[in-house]
């Protein structure tokens, strides 16, 4: 089986994240689960890779962490992140380049392959 | 779940000891402890657990220029010890415990027998001058004896000296034991401590006592007391020797990490941590400081019968200022 190639996705973890992010503020594992689901288990985001994400768009003003008591209950403390106004602006961003690479990629694409 | 806390502390052992790489290294213990609870509640066995989470964690190079790492790996140069480390196993470790409690049995018991050697010329020497003489070599046979303990003990610790020696490391399962049975032993310190104290403080009781009550005995006045003085004395003295070595070998295990890397806060996550620096200096120099005042103030007024006071009242009060200046 084909896997994803990191170098590729890697540009793209953040608009996964801030997608889920967009819906309610989320936590470290629930959102590489989300992310699994939503790409039908094609992609399985790494535990350093996803923190490196948060830190980098906390950074950058694209999300908030807050601490917060865990929603099931368990009187477990988590960190929280949710989106900002700048990420929304950033995730909006991310869409366009996103079809636009699609748009560029597929033009040299052959199903088929090269003979 | 243990191999996963000691797979993901053995990534960090070697980091820089930052504020941030203990946050990340908290923020993806969280994760991973969340996936493995998930997986274990879908029915996969704990070895299928435990290999689903390591494989799917990652590499720490993903982390490096998030946490300033290449910074803090430039520094490391300046503030971390790059030499080599002699790891200590798990045996390693107890047996080290195991040599030194000996050890301190050994040299305990050869201190006492070199205070209480001066029992045998006192409690001779009203028999003329036999018994001096025999006095005199019941004197030396102990002091013989403790010096042939002192050298035995010595030879039981000797392969250990390159924990003293050399700069080494412990593996973050074996740090989490240690303080385990740091932490049990720590009661017992305490009590062993308090009765070598005491018996040192107090020895001199029984002889004041019976001279104020019986004055006419010579027997009791110069041969009884003074020797319950000593023998109190040793055995207090043989009581803090051996609670303070065998505490002692503990500390210097758990102190054996390089304290600029993460594997320095091993087996110390218990202790305090203080609001600020001077707030963390006082608080270190708070027991001598009491025991300082509670002996000048002892020996100045000489009522000892009542400057003990001091003990519970301090107690009190550095409980007090642990719970309101720790973070």
């Amino acid at each position: 089986m084909i896997e994803i190639s990191s170098d590729v996705i890697r540009g793209y973890n953040d608009t996964m994240i801030l997608f889920i992010l967009g819906d309610a503020p989320s936590y470290g594992y629930e959102i590489s689960k989300k992310i699994k689901q939503l790409s039908k288990e094609k992609y399985l985001i790494k535990e350093t890779t996803l923190y490196s994400a948060f830190t980098r768009m906390e950074k950058n003003g694209f999300i908030e962490s807050f601490v917060s008591d865990d929603s099931e209950g368990n009187g477990k403390k988590r960190t929280y992140y949710r989106i900002t106004e700048s990420g929304k602006q950033y995730y909006r961003e991310k869409c366009e380049e996103w079809k636009l690479t699609k748009d560029v990629v597929e033009n040299f694409i052959r199903d088929n392959g090269i003979a | 779940m243990n191999t996963i806390k000691n797979y993901l502390e053995s990534m960090f052992a070697n980091m820089p000891n930052t504020p941030d790489v203990l946050k990340a290294k908290n923020e993806l213990w969280q994760m991973m402890e969340d996936k493995y609870t998930e997986l274990i509640g879908e029915g996969k066995t704990e070895n299928e657990a435990v290999g689903t989470v390591i494989s799917e964690f990652g590499n720490l190079e993903d982390l490096a220029d998030v946490l300033n790492l290449r910074n803090a790996f430039e520094q490391k140069a300046q503030t971390i010890d790059n030499t080599p480390r002699r790891n200590i196993s798990r045996d390693e470790a107890f047996g080290y415990i195991k040599d030194r409690t000996t050890n301190g049995l050994l040299v305990g018991i050869g201190v006492f027998l070199c205070i209480a050697s001066v029992i045998c010329p006192i409690s001779l020497s009203e028999m003329g001058r036999i018994g001096n003489a025999f006095g005199i070599t019941g004197m030396m046979a102990m002091i013989s004896v403790a010096i042939v303990l002192f050298i035995v003990a010595g030879t039981k610790t000797r392969k250990w000296d390159f924990i003293e020696h050399t700069p080494c490391s412990l593996d973050y399962g074996t740090a989490t034991e240690l303080a385990t049975e740091r932490e049990k032993y720590q009661s017992t310190h305490a009590v062993r401590l308090t009765i070598g104290i005491l018996l040192c403080a107090l020895s001199w009781v029984p002889a004041a006592v019976m001279d104020e009550l019986i004055v006419n005995l010579p027997l009791i006045g110069d041969v009884i007391t003074p020797s319950i003085l000593f023998a109190a004395v040793g055995v207090g003295v043989f009581l803090i020797i051996l609670t303070n070595k065998i505490m002692n070998s503990y500390d210097r295990l758990l102190g054996t990490n390089d304290k600029a890397t993460v594997s320095g806060n091993y087996g110390r996550e218990n202790e305090p941590v203080y609001i600020n620096k001077t707030v963390d200096t006082i608080m270190s120099v708070y027991w001598p400081t009491i025991t300082c005042v509670y002996l000048a103030y002892s020996f100045i007024t000489f009522n000892w019968f009542s400057s003990w006071i001091i003990w519970p009242i301090a107690g009190i009060i550095h409980y007090v200022l642990k719970k309101n200046l720790t973070k």
